[in-house]
């Protein structure tokens, strides 16, 4: 008989785990609370650090999943131990008897708004990099081109204040992305950058931000936004220090970014809260061991993949999908061996 | 045992004698007059230290205070209601209030009806010391057997009172006793630690009721008694025969008086005597000036280390913190532990909780800032630059019409890192049809209250003369603010004359009640949060829930009003870190929550930051839901 | 004095040999925020006196890691404690209490 594996987050992470698992052979059930599959993939436009499509991307993780039960719209209603396996009650009246559990429930963008300063939800031209990359794909952006661009780095990230001392890593090369975006948009456009330390880790990413500089002329500030107030005739006037110069820095603006930063996921937080899982202080959940065993969990049959245990890249999630995906064949392997 | 037999042998004189020691005199009042005279002496060196200690001006101040009737009227009842009837008390935890009314209030009645019985009965011993006046009244029943006067029925009206007042003061001192065992009981979660000598007195002051209930009721058959003492006289009778040994629990009695009063200056219980100069102080509006000496003496020693500030404190929520509250303040101030003194000082919020919990009054916040003085006053600055900017901005507003009734809106720093509170304003404002101009659109300078707060008085002079001169400039005849922390050092320090100030809570309350401006009821259910400065600051506690209670329905925090819980990222604390802080605005949050209410509704910059990064339910600033309620004005502009 | 054509002026480069770190391992006993500074700027952008004088409490800060005392005070002495900087603060740095804090220590 084939072992239930049921995976809780229908973003990349899950989809990747579960096409893996479903090749393996087990019978995956996949639920995801939103309409559709794809997480904030779905929501994206273009990825860094080459702009490929979000959609492509997303579309070839869907066309693994042929063999996988797809439950969208759908939570966890209840979930305990039993001996050996967990019992799951769904929103939708189905009761899922699993052997092993993978917790990819991924994040929540920073909630823009409680960063009160920089005017979410006050001003007209202060948006998200989510509410962006919407008006990307959806090409909603204004046709009155605006003349000045402020991107805001590190919004709700290290930030104690915020809750969130942690470093959401993908938000550096997002901004820098989008700021090479919106200046093929608007060419005429200032674009700035406000960033505290310009974090380009991967391969490639540090060409994205040359290419910034050298084709787009995106002007770099090293310094946090601290205050957004409005002009006379409703422009934003942001303040900051430019810390390179060392001089308190105002400069208006028609439209500013907050790169709203990532947040431990509520939805998964909650199905965490039923089952004891312990998290660290950051609030993502904690692995038994941060070198050695990210996937696993202090529960035996309970993994997990993806930014639920803390910031991560796309590529960095689909890597960690696909070995909790091992993680999990040699577990049932090692424990249900007489069957 | 010659003592006894003389007792027994004056008893039986045939005439019923009245004055069983004609000289007034028995060895056993030696501990009473000792501890009595040692207070006396006590109290008086005490008061001219304190007077000596205030300032000419203050002086001045408290004698045309006591002189004026209406000032005089109400030393008089504050002296009743809260020295004898602990009506502070009673208000918030009833069975705390009876357990100290019943001791303070009925020992006084005691000690009244006993200097009236003398005066009735043998006014001789009234006249002076050599007549026994010091301890007559006291031990009245010693002294004193079978007066034929008694016979009356004022002489039964007389033992029926002593003798209720007798057990008025029991049940509280039983109740005294519970409350050592228990104090959660009685409403306290907190209690301090007692010291030696509150031991001493402690405990000699349970035992001296007690002890008179034995000695009178051991004398009861020979000098009269009523419902009480009567029936504890039969019951030795019946236990130890007819054998008078009662000299021993009259010595009992006077030994614990003494003791009781020894103790007392250096005990919790001095509180009792200096209470009713703090009130004379009080009401003559003295002001706090050095930490230690002075109104500040009065303060520190009015403390009854009682406790009740541990629970109030919002920093309580982690028990480390225990040890910053007033009360531990007051005792290092009394014990002179500077080092101690200077930590608690700097770590307290000045939320001013403890202050107005304070069944004595005592205003610890107030000795804190003048403690910070002492350290902080004399570190530098140069304020040099606020001349050119006041004369600029001065100038700019001076230039604008000059209206009556015109209003100058000044946001405050804080303020400007809310920007929906400046917006929310604005719309109010012009909906109300209110013509204003914007004294700080590009940020102006502080208000000096954070200076203040930190101790740096000199230094807050000048920014309040720097904006003092542009508001005055301005033509103003309301000043707006948003700031409840401005507003409280505008109301107090500024002395703007002809100028209103008012917190922006009361300036729509009364565009609203005007009928300027015109409120739909459509939200949900509300609570509001009490902003520190504004509530207990300045006492703007009714005006927002007027306006509130009109757009939705208002629910009730756990503690609201004058008991609210501090935000917790209040200036007043130069120390707390901001884990602390972090965990204090979440005790705040879960006491807004207890009724669940759909919205958090605040009014002060500070709070609406430290409150939303807390709660999982919108929290709007009190501006921002009128300016969504009224009616006939398109929403989200 | 005699003219030898040329005047030698001090290095104007920072010289951590010389640094007396005492003090600042006493300033951060007092107040162990000091170090926890990440250089963001958002103190001295929100600044209320920042439109008026230079004033920073990120720049004091680095002026006493390299000694330099009184460059140090001078970013902190026109300061009203208004207490902007500590809402802005994303390490949630007590500023008010570090700038008093300096003030006592390096202010004699």
């Amino acid at each position: 008989m084939k072992k239930n594996i049921l995976i809780i987050g229908g973003g990349p992470a899950g989809m990747e785990a579960a096409a893996n698992l479903d090749r393996l052979g087990y019978n995956v059930i996949l639920i995801e609370k939103d309409k559709q599959l794809g997480g904030h993939l779905a929501k994206w436009d273009r990825l860094f650090p080459d702009g490929v499509s979000a959609k492509k991307t997303l579309d070839a993780l869907t066309a693994e999943l042929s063999g996988v039960k797809c439950f969208t719209e759908t939570n966890i209603q209840s979930i305990n131990v039993l001996d050996k396996s967990y019992n799951a009650i769904l929103s939708n009246g189905i009761t899922v008897l699993a052997d092993a559990v993978l917790m990819a429930s991924g994040f929540d963008l920073f909630k823009a708004e409680k960063k009160e300063e920089y005017g979410y939800g006050i001003y007209d031209g202060v948006m998200t990099n989510a509410d962006l990359e919407k008006a990307f794909r959806e090409k909603t952006l204004p046709s009155k081109a605006p003349k000045a661009i402020g991107f805001v780095h590190c919004v709700g990230s290290r930030d104690e204040k915020a809750g969130n001392p942690a470093c959401s890593k993908v938000c550096c090369a997002t901004a820098v992305k989008q700021a090479c975006e919106i200046k093929e948009v608007y060419p005429d456009a200032d674009v700035y950058c406000f960033y505290m330390d310009l974090r380009m880790f991967g391969r490639h990413y540090e060409d994205l931000y040359l290419k910034a500089q050298k084709e787009y002329g995106i002007r770099f500030i090293r310094g946090r936004v601290s205050e957004v107030a409005e002009t006379m005739d409703n422009r934003l006037l942001v303040k900051a220090e430019d810390t390179l110069s060392s001089k308190p820095l105002k400069v208006t603006l028609d439209m500013l970014v907050l790169m709203a930063g990532m947040r431990p996921s509520e939805a998964g937080r909650s199905v965490g809260r039923q089952l004891n899982l312990t998290t660290e202080d950051d609030g993502f959940f904690s692995s038994s061991d941060n070198m050695l065993a990210i996937q696993k969990s202090k529960l035996p049959g309970f993994f997990y993949a993806g930014a639920c245990t803390g910031a991560k890249t796309l590529p960095d999630t689909l890597h960690e999908a696909r070995s909790a995906a091992l993680e999990i064949d040699r577990y049932v392997k090692d424990n249900f061996k007489e069957q | 045992m010659t003592n006894i037999l003389s007792v027994t042998l004056q008893a039986v004189t045939p005439e019923g004698i009245i004055d069983r020691y004609p000289n007034s005199y028995n060895h056993f009042v030696l501990p009473f007059v000792i501890g009595i005279s040692f207070i006396l002496v006590y109290l008086l060196i005490g008061l001219v230290r304190v007077l000596y200690h205030l300032s000419g001006e203050d002086r001045i101040k408290l004698l045309k205070s006591l002189f004026n009737p209406k000032t005089a009227l109400k030393n008089l009842k504050d002296i009743f209601c809260d020295c004898l009837l602990h009506t502070k008390i009673w208000k918030r935890k009833p069975l705390l209030g009876y357990m100290h009314s019943a001791i303070a209030f009925g020992w006084f009645m005691l000690i009244v009806l006993g200097h009236l019985e003398v005066y009735i009965f043998a006014p001789r011993h009234l006249e002076g010391i050599s007549e026994g006046s010091l301890y007559y009244p006291i031990f009245y029943r010693f002294f004193i057997w079978i007066n034929p006067a008694h016979e009356t029925l004022r002489g039964t009206v007389f033992f029926f009172l002593m003798d209720f007042f007798l057990l008025y003061v029991l049940s509280g001192i039983a109740l005294a006793m519970f409350k050592r065992v228990r104090s959660i009981a009685l409403g306290m979660r907190h209690t301090t630690k007692p010291s030696l000598a509150d031991r001493v007195a402690l405990y000699s002051l349970w035992a001296i009721f007690p002890l008179r209930l034995l000695a009178e009721g051991f004398t009861a058959d020979l000098s009269g008694g009523s419902f009480l003492t009567k029936p504890v006289n039969w019951l030795f009778k019946a236990f130890f025969g007819n054998e008078l040994n009662f000299m021993p629990t009259w010595w009992a009695y006077s030994i614990c008086l003494g003791l009781f009063f020894l103790a007392m200056p250096f005990s919790r219980y001095m509180h009792i005597l200096t209470e009713p100069v703090l009130i004379l102080f009080r009401n003559a509006g003295l002001k706090v000036r050095k930490p230690r000496k002075g109104f500040a003496e009065a303060e520190i020693y009015a403390c009854s280390s009682c406790g009740l500030c541990i629970d109030a404190c919002p920093m309580n929520t982690q028990k480390k913190n225990l040890k910053y509250s007033s009360v531990y303040f007051i005792r290092f101030l009394r014990r002179h532990n500077n080092k101690k003194i200077n930590e608690i000082a700097e770590k307290c919020l000045m939320c001013g909780k403890c202050a107005a919990l304070c069944p004595v009054g005592v205003n610890s916040p107030d000795i804190r800032r003048v403690q910070r003085e002492t350290i902080n006053n004399s570190v530098g600055y140069d304020y040099s630059y606020l001349k050119d900017y006041s004369d600029k901005a001065a100038a700019e507003l001076s230039d604008k019409p000059r209206k009556s009734g015109k209003v100058l809106y000044f946001a405050g720093c804080m303020t400007h890192l809310t920007p929906m509170i400046i917006k929310s304003v604005e719309k109010v404002l012009k909906a109300a049809d209110v013509e204003f101009e914007f004294m700080d659109k590009d940020s102006g300078i502080c208000c000096g209250r954070p200076l203040m707060l930190a101790g740096k008085t000199e230094a807050a002079r000048k920014t309040i003369e720097a904006n003092k001169k542009i508001i005055e400039q301005s033509g103003c005849s309301i000043l707006l603010l948003s700031c409840p922390i401005c507003l409280k050092v505008f109301k107090e320090e500024y002395n703007l004359e002809n100028i209103e100030i008012l917190h922006y809570t009361q300036y729509i309350d009364r565009l609203a009640k005007e009928g300027k401006l015109i409120l739909e009821k459509k939200e949900g259910s509300l609570v509001y949060h009490d902003p520190c400065e504004l509530g207990r600051g300045c006492g703007i506690y009714d005006e927002p829930r007027n306006v509130l209670s009109g757009i939705g329905e208002l629910k009730k925090a756990q503690k609201e009003r004058d008991e609210s819980i501090c935000c917790g990222y209040s200036l007043g604390s130069l120390t707390l870190d901001e884990k602390d802080r972090s965990k204090i605005a979440e005790s705040s949050v879960a006491n807004l929550m207890a009724n669940a209410p759909d919205k958090i509704i605040t009014a002060c910059p500070m709070c609406y930051k430290a409150i939303r990064s807390k709660a999982d339910v919108p929290v709007l600033d009190f501006a921002e839901i009128i300016s969504s309620s009224i009616s006939g004005l398109k929403q989200n502009s | 004095m005699i003219d030898f054509g040329f005047t030698v002026s001090p290095s104007s480069r920072i010289n951590l040999d010389e640094v007396d770190k005492k003090s600042f391992v006493a300033l951060s006993k007092i107040e162990p925020d000091v170090v926890k500074c990440m250089a963001c700027g958002s103190c001295s952008a929100s600044c209320t006196v920042s439109q008026f004088q230079p004033t920073s409490v990120r720049k004091a800060i680095l002026s006493l890691q390299n000694g330099q005392i009184s460059q140090a005070m001078d970013f902190l002495k026109h300061c009203m404690l208004c207490g902007k900087c500590t809402m802005v603060c994303p390490r949630g740095i007590n500023t008010r209490h570090l700038i008093i804090s300096i003030q006592k220590i390096y202010g004699k």
